[in-house]
């Protein structure tokens, strides 16, 4: 069933639409609220209060917005109050150390064929996600919109209250700043 | 800033697919005759395209379970007070056309027996009034206490 009609059934107070809302979206909120946060325990529970803050609104969801933008906007700002609070830092500064990639590793299955193929994607991915890990909380944000959500640049400015210039050119930072770390790590290209 | 500089700082973009399609044919065009940018772009599409392949991360079926819970509690409490709203609303409508109703009748009796209470009457017409505006403050305080307790209780749940 359409995303549109789970939200009209929602809005009546029909909990089946909210689990089919919730089911269809769990993998992709969880994983930009822990590219957000960084710790499993608090996207966990920013997970919970992003879906009960969308009980709460639902009924002030303009049906003409795109539900996707909404949510994540809803998500987004939890995040950084959440942040804002906890570690005020976290916005702005890189991580020292990573450890996301573990996380991530530990929760996925790889579908390469070959024991070394997927020992290789493994060490690559584990590169990447360490490497986006450590960059501010706007440049993590914008990759895994763009890449990770293949949100378009527009989504990705609703989502953010930001013009599409200022998306665009973050992007642009953010994969600068990615690509450096990941020759300061791997000199030669080795990550690749 | 030179052309080959502007076309250079797209390259990312590019691999990222989020260039304009004016955007995208310049850059088509310079790449035809600059074999750095072709490089250039050549080291960014690996970024991008893992980037792409990252693993998602699962929540796990607890959570899910956990919060489908807690939303379900949420909209049942939601559907109470909007029932309980509705119902304010009927009961406040109700006594407002019943005190509204019981002005002409008590005019109406009073007057036919004005000639026995005359006497009484402004008396009377006071008490009522009073008894009136009595009744209201009780009631308005009546709920609001309600609503404190139920506020109480929500919380301590």
């Amino acid at each position: 069933m359409a995303v549109d009609a789970d939200v009209v059934r929602l809005r009546r107070g029909d909990l089946n639409a909210l689990s089919e809302l919730i089911t269809r979206y769990q993998n992709r909120l969880y994983r930009y609220l822990l590219r957000m946060v960084r710790q499993p325990a608090e996207a966990e529970d920013l997970f919970q209060q992003t879906w009960l803050r969308v009980v709460e609104k639902i009924r002030s969801f303009d049906a003409s917005r795109n539900f996707d933008a909404w949510l994540f906007t809803l998500a987004r700002n939890l995040a950084i109050d959440h942040l804002r609070r906890i570690r005020p830092q976290s916005l702005d500064e890189p991580l020292a150390n990573s450890w996301l990639s573990e996380t991530v590793a530990t929760r996925t299955s790889s579908k390469d064929p070959t024991p070394l193929d997927r020992a290789l994607a493994a060490e690559r991915r584990t590169e990447i996600s360490e490497a986006m890990a450590a960059l501010p909380m706007t440049y993590r944000e914008v990759l895994t919109l763009r890449f990770e959500d293949e949100m378009k640049i527009e989504e990705i400015a609703q989502v953010t209250a930001a013009p599409v210039s200022t998306v665009k050119s973050r992007l642009q930072r953010s994969l600068e700043q990615l690509r450096y770390a990941l020759e300061v790590r791997y000199p030669g290209g080795t990550w690749q | 800033m030179s052309e080959h500089d502007k076309i250079r700082e797209l390259l990312p973009l590019a691999a990222a697919d989020v260039l304009t399609s004016a955007e995208e044919k310049q850059v088509a065009e310079h790449l035809r005759s600059c074999i750095a940018c072709s490089n250039e772009l050549g080291a960014w599409r690996p970024i991008a395209s893992e980037l792409r392949r990252l693993p998602t991360p699962q929540p796990s079926s607890w959570l899910v379970q956990a919060t489908l819970a807690r939303a379900e509690a949420k909209l049942a409490e939601q559907a109470e007070h909007d029932w309980n709203r509705r119902v304010i609303i009927i009961v406040v409508a109700f006594a407002w056309l019943l005190t509204i109703a019981s002005w002409p009748v008590f005019h109406f009796v009073s007057g036919r027996l004005g000639s026995l209470l005359d006497s009484q009457f402004s008396h009377t017409w006071i008490s009522f009034a009073a008894f009136t505006a009595l009744g209201w403050v009780a009631g308005g305080v009546a709920a609001l206490m309600l609503a404190i307790r139920q506020r109480g209780e929500r919380r301590l749940a």
